[in-house]
């Protein structure tokens, strides 16, 4: 993904890049890890190889491209390395703990929660999707995916989020 | 966009790291890029080389324990051999 306004800008000092990224790094570790301190830990280490690889990137835009592709990958793989959250069927995902309520404090907790139990290939499509508001031809080429797979996982998890939300009454609107 | 896909987009909002997670990377970018797994690495290895150490330590303990009891046994049999030597010399008186 390129965007067009971004995509002469010169790099930035490093310092700033960090800046400038620093929430997007973050939120991409943390929802797919759900867990700050680890998510913080991938974020550091995402910028660190950024210092490394600093010198390979032309762009603004390719900075941005490199930095959502590393940090993606990167937090997957802590994800299958620690089996923190264990992988089951969207389908098996048990209820959240929480009463129904008409306008639920909790619902984004809850969506979060039901969201790092996704499959991983899902989990990481759905972030890019709702956190980056990346359109599926761009999740694809992100995350060296087929289109076809893209909309697969968006369409299932949407309609198995969709269905325990509403089975909670979060969600009957 | 439907309450579903607006609900995510709130859930997934970005949000920002601790305070002070410029310093910190700056900070370890300036140390070479040790951080907690590299720390854990690091542990590791620094374990690693205290067994080592140990093992080492262990093997020289018990080498020199092994040459006090060569040369205690010595010393017994320096002595059995002077009384022999003695008893031999008043037979032959």
């Amino acid at each position: 993904m390129m965007p067009v306004a971004r995509a002469e800008q010169p790099v930035a000092d490093f310092d700033a890049l960090v800046r400038e990224h620093q929430a997007m790094v973050f939120s991409l570790a943390y929802h797919v890890l759900h867990d700050r301190a680890l998510a913080e830990e991938v974020g550091q280490e995402v910028f660190l190889n950024l210092h490394r690889n600093l010198a390979t990137l032309q762009s603004a835009a390719h900075v941005l491209f490199w930095l959502r592709q590393a940090t993606i990958r990167r937090a997957i793989d802590e994800t299958r390395r620690r089996r923190r959250q264990p992988q089951v069927e969207l389908e098996k995902v048990a209820e959240p703990a929480i009463g129904p309520a008409e306008r639920d404090p909790m619902l984004s907790e809850t969506l979060r929660r039901l969201i790092a139990v996704l499959p991983e290939d899902a989990r990481a499509v759905m972030v890019m999707r709702y956190q980056e508001d990346l359109d599926p031809s761009e999740i694809a080429e992100l995350l060296e995916m087929p289109l076809a797979t893209v909309k697969s996982h968006l369409h299932r998890s949407l309609a198995v989020l969709r269905e325990k939300l509403v089975r909670r009454g979060l969600g009957d609107r | 966009m439907d309450w579903l896909e607006e609900e995510l987009r709130r859930a997934l909002a970005r949000k920002e790291p601790e305070p002070g997670f410029t310093a910190r990377v700056s900070a370890r970018s300036r140390a070479g890029g040790r951080g907690a797994l590299s720390r854990r690495w690091l542990a590791t290895a620094a374990s690693v080389l205290v067994l080592a150490g140990s093992g080492a330590g262990y093997r020289w303990y018990q080498g020199v324990r092994a040459k006090e009891q060569v040369m205690a046994a010595v010393r017994i049999a320096g002595g059995k051999l002077n009384q022999v030597q003695n008893r031999v010399l008043e037979v032959a008186k």
